[in-house]
């Protein structure tokens, strides 16, 4: 999977969790969705892990500044056996 | 009804909402549903969304913990709300449950809570001393470790007046340590058991324990531990876990709300016994420990019989002829449950919901206090329909299966104490008392009449026949010739007076063996030939060889015998025996290599004696 493939893919997680439509880009961060709050964070870190069957290690979801540097860290744990 | 759809109302502002929401949470089955479903309730709410049906006045609840406490309350928040007894919450800071408590003036007093849930720091329920340290010093840690938080709980307790749940401590699942971590209690996981026991076994009235260690274990100890969970936001397990314990507390909290039920209403055919008696017969129907369908059933009637025990009144709804119906009970010897053991007994063509509707005013309960069990969805639906207030339990589709579904039911759990169970705690103390008594014994007589064991021997009857071709075809240890019969064979020796045939029931005090062993033997000439003798392996050595013998004796005698003939047939099985007959009196008078005859002379036998008391011996119903 590329990075846009990552994005399509957790634009379909986003749908879900939010009530607002929101636009996936490279850019875009949680400061920029007023519903993305702590709570939402957490619905969305456990949906993300499932559907793409990887598991992050500990500390780094908070390094991603970005939905494009998040997408480039679950290619990354896509890649580990 | 899927989780989109409910996303659909909520979007729209339609209060069918509510009641979706509602059943959606019901059948949530992992953390990210509910905790999904529950970040909805909350925007539902922060949209006003009309909410039908009157507004609860929540409980305060407030928790603290050497823990996150955080997303943990949300998902007890809403499920409160979800099962009506909503709930305002008040949070603890991080790990200051201590000072929280011990301050009087802290906000936690303020808050004035009905329930105060307490989880406390997993880091600190550790010893500090050494592994080799002395068992004594080791031990008084433990005790002190659960004192000084059931002191916490007691405080708040007496400060506020509100229920105390307290969580006790997870256990490790890791094999650190390896054997020794048993031989020691200054492991973790022995220090933690000890902890969890000092806390269960003293928490005082008005502090319950919210048993953490047993849904970690339930979950699976690997499944509910998360290192990466503590050390990025302090949370107390995996999601995994955190779904288990929001569901315990949520149940917790409606049972300080909600008395369990009173009543158990059991359909018959393939509820109680595999078929349909009407159909199957007596000798049809599957019961006993002689086929695995049958000995599931019978386990369920015993775990029946112990909530009887526990104080839940049994009744009997049944489509069927009440004449049909009672028979079981009446004459089956592989039931548990009697008729004296049930409070009001409907057989009758009349549905399902009238017939229990019936019941309530008879027993003076309300219907709500009425739980249901039926291996039959139809029968289950026009209950639900119909008589909507009985909470009903669809078993199945496996028998083996009827007793965990009973016992996951959640509906039966004791509440307080009562002094009817104080009552009964005194009798499970002389209970207690004997079986030390039997375990302090160190003499094997002793030990048997500490048992105070019960036979009855029957003669073959109709009704056994099955399950005596059943233990006659798969017995292979203790069985002297490895004779196979079918059921018409049973039936063969039965009917024909030169053979005689019984079977030996055997109870002690701790329960009832069942049919354990079989013997059939035929007069010849004036000797009684052993033909069969075979015995359950579980109650090897319990004097009921000798009760066997004692009783062949009598019968050959009877039948003009004045010599007992026993043959012994080897095969790959039943070494264990190859010297019974020698070990029980009887002289070897022929040996080859596929037989070893023996011989006992009846003119001056004396009846061996046992430590078992016979209720009946076969050929004499009384």
């Amino acid at each position: 999977m590329n990075q846009t493939e990552v994005i399509a893919k957790l634009q379909t997680i986003f749908d879900t969790v939010f009530l607002e439509p929101v636009v996936l880009t490279p850019a875009i961060s949680a400061k920029d969705v007023p519903e993305w709050d702590s709570l939402t964070h957490i619905s969305l870190m456990v949906a993300v892990e499932k559907a793409f069957g990887v598991r992050f290690r500990v500390g780094e979801v908070e390094t991603a500044k970005n939905i494009g540097e998040f997408a480039d860290l679950i290619r990354k744990r896509q890649q580990e056996p | 009804m899927e989780i989109s759809d409910l996303k659909a109302l909520l979007i729209s502002g339609n209060p069918d909402f509510w009641p979706k929401l509602a059943a959606l949470t019901g059948q949530a089955h992992d953390f990210e549903e509910l905790f999904l479903l529950s970040s909805w309730r909350k925007k539902a709410r922060a949209r006003n969304l009309a909410r039908p049906g009157p507004e609860i006045p929540p409980l305060k609840l407030a928790l603290l913990g050497g823990c996150s406490l955080y997303p943990l309350h949300e998902l007890l928040a809403h499920l409160c709300e979800i099962q009506g007894t909503p709930v305002e919450v008040w949070l603890g800071d991080y790990d200051n449950y201590v000072a929280e408590i011990m301050d009087e003036t802290s906000g936690l007093y303020a808050f004035a809570p009905n329930v105060v849930w307490l989880l406390p720091a997993e880091g600190r329920c550790q010893y500090s001393g050494a592994l080799t340290d002395p068992r004594t010093v080791q031990q008084a840690e433990a005790v002190k470790t659960a004192e000084s938080l059931l002191e916490l709980a007691r405080r708040v307790n007496t400060l506020t007046g509100a229920e105390v749940l307290l969580t006790n401590f997870r256990l490790p699942a890791r094999h650190d340590l390896g054997a020794y971590r048993s031989h020691t209690l200054g492991a973790d996981w022995t220090f933690r058991k000890w902890v969890n026991l000092e806390l269960g076994l003293n928490a005082p009235a008005g502090v319950r324990i919210c048993d953490l260690e047993f849904l970690a274990a339930r979950l699976g100890g690997l499944r509910a531990a998360d290192p990466r969970g503590w050390f990025e936001t302090k949370q107390p397990g995996s999601p995994a876990l955190l779904f288990e314990l929001a569901r315990e507390a949520a149940h917790l909290i409606a049972a300080l709300k909600r008395a369990p039920k009173k009543v158990l209403v059991l359909d018959l055919d393939n509820t109680l016994w595999g078929g349909v008696v009407a159909d199957d017969g007596l000798e049809g129907i599957e019961l006993g420990d002689t086929s695995p369908r049958g000995e599931a059933f019978k386990a369920f009637q015993k775990y029946i019989a112990s909530l009887k025990q526990r104080g839940v009144l049994l009744a009997v709804c049944s489509k069927n002829d009440h004449d049909k119906a009672v028979e079981p009970f009446e004459k089956h010897p592989e039931m548990v449950l009697r008729l004296t053991d049930i409070v009001n007994f409907k057989a009758n063509w009349e549905p399902k919901s009238e017939n229990i509707r019936r019941m309530a005013p008879e027993l003076n309960l309300g219907l709500d206090s009425f739980v249901f069990v039926d291996d039959n969805p139809a029968e289950i639906d026009i209950v639900r329909q119909f008589a909507p207030e009985v909470t009903t339990l669809l078993l199945g589709p496996d028998s083996s299966e009827y007793v965990a579904q009973l016992q996951d039911c959640r509906l039966f759990e004791p509440g307080s104490i009562t002094a009817e169970d104080a009552e009964r705690t005194r009798q499970y103390q002389a209970e207690a008392g004997r079986q030390a008594l039997a375990a302090s014994v160190t003499d094997m007589d002793s030990y048997l009449a500490s048992l105070a064991m019960e036979a009855s021997i029957s003669e073959f009857t109709v009704v056994d026949a099955p399950r005596l071709s059943q233990l006659i075809n798969k017995s292979n240890q203790f069985n002297l010739t490895t004779r196979r019969r079918s059921e018409a064979e049973v039936l063969a020796v039965m009917n024909d007076p030169a053979w005689v045939g019984f079977s030996v029931r055997l109870k002690d005090r701790f329960g009832d063996h069942g049919l354990i062993s079989i013997v059939i033997g035929r007069a010849v000439a004036g000797t009684l030939e052993i033909d069969t003798w075979l015995m359950s392996c579980r109650v090897l050595k319990r004097q009921v060889e000798e009760t066997v013998l004692n009783e062949l004796v009598r019968l050959a005698r009877a039948r003009g015998c004045h010599r007992l003939e026993g043959l012994y047939l080897p095969t790959a099985k039943n070494g264990m025996v190859r010297d019974f007959y020698g070990r029980m009196g009887l002289t070897l008078t022929a040996e080859s290599d596929t037989r070893r005859v023996f011989e006992l002379t009846l003119e001056n036998f004396q009846p061996r004696p046992t430590r078992i008391t016979l209720t009946r011996r076969a050929y004499e119903p009384n």
